[in-house]
């Protein structure tokens, strides 16, 4: 726990050098989206930081997923409560960057050889209209996961290896004929960041990431919408708790409910911990195309802190996305390293020579791809889910909706500019 | 038809309980291991307890709750009981039209305030602290409306005696009326307190800092982020639920005839 | 009795030449009633007012101006289905919900009007949800409904039932809300029934008891009509409640699945503290205002004068 650590900390602190030092130190408050194994190798990577900055004191809270931060950071700006530093998904911090909200971190990354370490598609992830406004720490594609023992339990002699749209919905049927009578079911209902990968491997885009053109209704769009609702309420063989509640779709798939998982590369280290060697990962489906989008999240620093702290907060940052400390939380949580370095790290040669599936992340990068990050998409994604939900439910066609979805982003695109 | 009473007071019970099933099997599941739950089996522990309240903060949510309860019951209560007194013992120039615009709030939903008040309070740096929870639920328009009624019942000539003795309106209030509607000044406070204590938009929205979470904010937000390896703990969330209903049905039991006169006084005339 | 009077009575002992004394004692029902009112004003009254201007703007909170856009708001509100599917929703939960209530609540009260231990027992039992934590009470059901591990369904399979996945749902997930609602607020309708019907003289009910084959044309033709004035009061309260329910969905479906319980309170938390549209969330709060004003109207048109205090 990093408040533990931080008792130590200043329990040191004030034994050496009497009980005025600590006060002295620059509060840096941080919130956060992990919890579970990833929560725990970011309160060490924490702990290293304070160890070698002992003037500098992370205080970090766990504020929730991705949304809820975002919502948090937007309901702190008028009330003055933001953090000093932020988690932000790689696409919804643009909101936030163009209404000045975010420090412009360009110059402090330019000073910093942390740059030059860097992965190309890493440091990508942080730019918005040509500046850096976060500097990544956690960076992820979708890959698809199975259960071996479910999959040999269905009569899989070997791997079925599913490419594209038609082989997954026929192994995924297989599966819930076979084992549907113990709940078991062929696939979980795909979450937001698998869904976007899948409209990738269909050979299409939400949003265009080079002229931004909005593809929410481009037939190929619509498509890959039609097949991924018809897993859950034409052919039932994902289960809706998935669609209300992605996280459901993962307990299952943990639970041993569930034969395959698309999902982030940074669920592995839990699903390891939950399935053992019954995991398997392997590269996402290439329906049309391979193509897989760049997730993940780095981190902030608000504009609105006073400069001490906002140096004190970058020292961090550049820390986290250091060889050690990336090498640390690539090997607990399976995010992709982001720095060219890790891979050399005791920690991650380790992993990397031990845990076959923690690379598969990064053998896809080569079709990895990064998404746009104006300050529509933050809200086409909260709205998203909805949408989603009403069509895998079969509560509205799929074509309609994507009409209507198309046409209000548009017209929110044109309102946000 | 004669019917043995005791059979009828067992089928009631019975009756009684089945209808609080739900919640009676909640807090029998919260003593229960979570291992055992998902097994099938019984084991008993009273970890579930420690958890909610250590690890997950739940005794501070508790004196939060209190404190916050408690200042909006005693404020609230003091000015209902203020206002009742002035609108029920004096006519004067705009009174009716005031007294309008206190009962009128019984018609106003809460929510159109919602939006104004976080920007109020974030503007005065009030989001996050007691006077930011307190603050906008403290006027009870109800309880102002009740006891005026209930103070133009009370014998003027208590009022003047007093007066005669050379008592000023605010000793009147006191050593008077207050006295006297004792009675439906304790069952407002009681629904006051109750309402306050349950209350849920309005904290999810004043507070941000967990420190500063009430029992239901904590309760809704345990819930939300699911503890437990992959599966929902609910004999953890089960606890940590009793914590939160438990003082009012402790209170319940003691008050329940004040409460239900309360109600009643509100309703029928 | 009047004022005037009570000022006439008083200055016998209280009089005095001096005019401060007398702007204080003209004072005096002002400085009791001012710190309510001032409360009010603050967090009730001017509130209102800074939707209604909030609610001609476009405010994501993040940007310091708040250009002023006039009825855009509202209009795109309005030719959105959210909004149209929100109302239907509410409307709906309200239609069912109420005279379920309501009813429920009348007929239990009349078996439960006389004052004896089982009566009193079973009052408590039935009224305690009602002052009991909604959000506990929402974690608790949404337990019971869970489709793995639930109570409900755990019950179901034990009989041989299939597994219903309630609040996946859209149509199940509602009724579940209405259901739990119910629960919750049975009580304190019944308890107001029974205030209600032990008002009347007993005497109408020993004139008209009957046997017991015609115990529902008593129920009918004596004590519904007798109950009336009570059922108005319930009526307005359950509806104007029913309009304003939040803590149940956002705890047990957050509006899901697919819109289905996305009443209206819901989407104006959405559309305010989600999404940031702070224009479009005024507009939504006061559209549900108005409403909510309109039906007050049309109920003390249909009360006539009968308003719950006499001024």
């Amino acid at each position: 726990m990093a408040s533990m650590g931080r008792n130590l900390l200043s329990a040191s602190a004030i034994a050496l050098c009497a009980a005025s030092a600590a006060a002295a130190d620059v509060q840096v408050e941080f919130w956060h989206s992990f919890g579970g194994g990833g929560g725990k190798a970011l309160d060490t990577i924490i702990a290293d930081f304070e160890a070698a900055n002992p003037g500098i004191d992370i205080v970090t809270e766990h504020v929730g997923n991705y949304n809820d931060i975002v919502a948090k950071l937007q309901a702190a700006i008028p009330a003055n409560r933001a953090p000093d530093a932020v988690i932000l998904e790689v696409t919804r911090y643009g909101l936030f960057a163009d209404s000045g909200v975010l420090l412009d971190l360009t110059p402090y990354l330019d000073a910093d050889p942390l740059k030059a370490d860097l992965f190309d598609f890493a440091r990508e992830v942080g730019v918005y209209e040509g500046k850096n406004y976060i500097v990544p720490f956690n960076n992820s594609t979708p890959v698809m996961y199975y259960n071996r023992e479910i999959m040999e339990r269905a009569g899989f002699a070997e791997e079925p290896a599913p490419k594209t749209y038609d082989d997954l919905l026929a192994v995924s049927k297989t599966v819930t004929e076979k084992l549907g009578g113990e709940g078991i079911y062929g696939i979980a209902a795909p979450g937001q960041f698998a869904r976007w990968g899948l409209i990738m491997s269909n050979d299409s885009d939400l949003i265009d990431s080079v002229s931004g053109e909005i593809l929410i209704d481009a037939p190929n769009t619509i498509d890959a919408y039609k097949w991924m609702s018809s897993l859950v309420h034409e052919h039932k063989v994902a289960s809706p708790d998935g669609v209300t509640d992605e996280d459901l779709g993962k307990d299952a798939f943990t639970a041993g409910k569930v034969a395959i998982n698309l999902g982030s590369t940074g669920s592995y280290g839990g699903y390891v911990k939950a399935l053992g060697d019954k995991l398997e990962v392997r590269p996402m489906p290439c329906n049309k195309v391979c193509r897989v989008p760049i997730g993940g999240a780095g981190i902030g620093i608000l504009a609105s802190a006073e400069k001490e702290v906002q140096e004190a907060a970058y020292k961090f940052v550049s820390f986290a996305a250091s060889a050690e400390s990336n090498a640390k939380w690539f090997a607990a949580t399976g995010y992709m390293p982001i720095n060219r370095k890790t891979a050399e790290q005791p920690v991650a040669a380790e992993a990397l020579a031990t845990q076959p599936g923690i690379r598969v992340a990064i053998d896809q990068l080569p079709v990895a791809k990064g998404r746009p990050r104006p300050p529509v998409v933050t809200w086409m994604r909260s709205t998203g889910y909805d949408m989603w939900q009403a069509m895998a439910l079969g509560q509205r066609p799929v074509e309609e909706t994507l009409t209507d979805f198309a046409a209000r982003t548009r017209e929110e695109a044109k309102r946000s500019q | 038809m004669k019917r043995d009473p005791l059979l009828l007071t067992g089928l009631a019970l019975g009756a009684g309980l089945l209808f609080l099933a739900p919640v009676i099997y909640s807090i029998w599941l919260s003593f229960q291991t979570a291992n055992a739950y998902y097994t099938g089996t019984l084991a008993f522990t009273l970890d579930n307890y420690g958890h909610a309240i250590g690890q997950y903060n739940f005794a501070r949510y508790l004196v939060n709750s209190v404190i916050v309860s408690g200042l909006v019951t005693l404020i609230g209560i003091s000015l209902a009981t203020m206002a009742a007194f002035a609108f029920a013992r004096w006519r004067f120039w705009g009174g009716d039209f005031l007294f309008g615009a206190v009962v009128a709030t019984l018609m106003i939903p809460s929510h159109i305030t919602l939006i104004p008040n976080y920007l109020t309070l974030a503007k005065v740096g009030l989001l996050d602290t007691y006077a930011g929870l307190v603050l906008p639920a403290i006027s009870s328009g109800f309880a102002a409306f009740f006891l005026r009624q209930y103070i133009r019942g009370i014998p003027r000539a208590l009022d003047e005696a007093a007066y005669m003795d050379g008592a000023t309106p605010l000793q009147v209030l006191l050593r008077v009326i207050v006295p006297v509607a004792r009675p439906a000044i304790l069952s407002m406070g009681l629904y006051i307190f109750i309402s306050e204590w349950n209350s849920y938009i309005w904290p999810l929205v004043a507070v941000g800092r967990q420190d500063m979470y009430t029992l239901q904010i904590g309760l809704a937000r345990l819930y939300r982020i699911n503890p437990g390896e992959g599966m929902i703990d609910w004999p953890l969330v089960m606890a940590a639920s009793t914590l939160t209903l438990l003082p009012v049905l402790l209170g319940f039991f003691l008050v329940e005839r004040h409460l239900i006169r309360g109600i009643t006084m509100g309703a029928v005339k | 009795m009047t004022a005037g009077q009570t000022d006439t009575a008083r200055p016998a002992v209280a009089r005095r030449p001096f005019a401060g004394r007398r702007l204080l004692r003209r004072a005096t029902p002002y400085l009791f009633a001012l710190p309510l009112l001032l409360f009010i004003a603050v967090f009730t009254y001017i509130p209102i007012a800074s939707s209604l201007n909030l609610s001609l703007r476009e405010w994501n909170f993040l940007r310091p101006d708040k250009p002023f856009v006039g009825l855009e708001n509202y209009r795109t509100l309005l030719s959105q289905r959210e909004v149209w599917n929100a109302l239907r929703v509410t409307v709906i939960f309200a239609v069912i919900s109420v005279p379920l209530r309501l009813g429920l609540a009348l007929m239990i009260a009349s078996y439960l009007v006389r004052e004896t231990l089982p009566s009193r027992l079973l009052r408590g039992a039935l009224f305690l949800p009602s002052v009991t934590s909604t959000v506990s009470i929402a974690v608790i059901f949404s337990w019971v409904f869970a489709t793995d591990g639930g109570l409900m369904n755990a019950a179901l399979t034990s009989l041989g039932g299939p597994k219903v996945p309630w609040m996946q749902d859209p149509m199940l997930a509602l009724c579940v809300l209405i259901a739990v609602n119910t629960w919750k607020q049975l009580g304190y309708d019944v308890i107001i029934y029974i205030a209600g019907l032990q008002a009347v003289p007993p005497e109408l009910y020993d004139a008209a008891a009957v046997d017991g084959g015609r115990r529902w044309h008593v129920f009918r033709r004596v004590t519904v009509p007798l109950v009336m004035p009570t059922t108005y009061f319930l009526l307005v309260i359950a509806v104007i409640e029913a309009f304003q329910v939040f803590t149940i969905v956002d705890v047990m479906t957050r509006g899901g699945p697919a819109g289905a319980t996305d009443m209206l309170v819901n989407m104006l938390y959405r559309v305010g503290f989600t999404l940031f549209d702070i224009g479009q969330g005024s507009a939504l709060a006061v559209l549900l205002f108005l409403l909510l004003i309109g039906l007050a109207l049309v109920k003390s048109r249909i009360l006539g004068r009968r308003v719950h205090y006499e001024a």
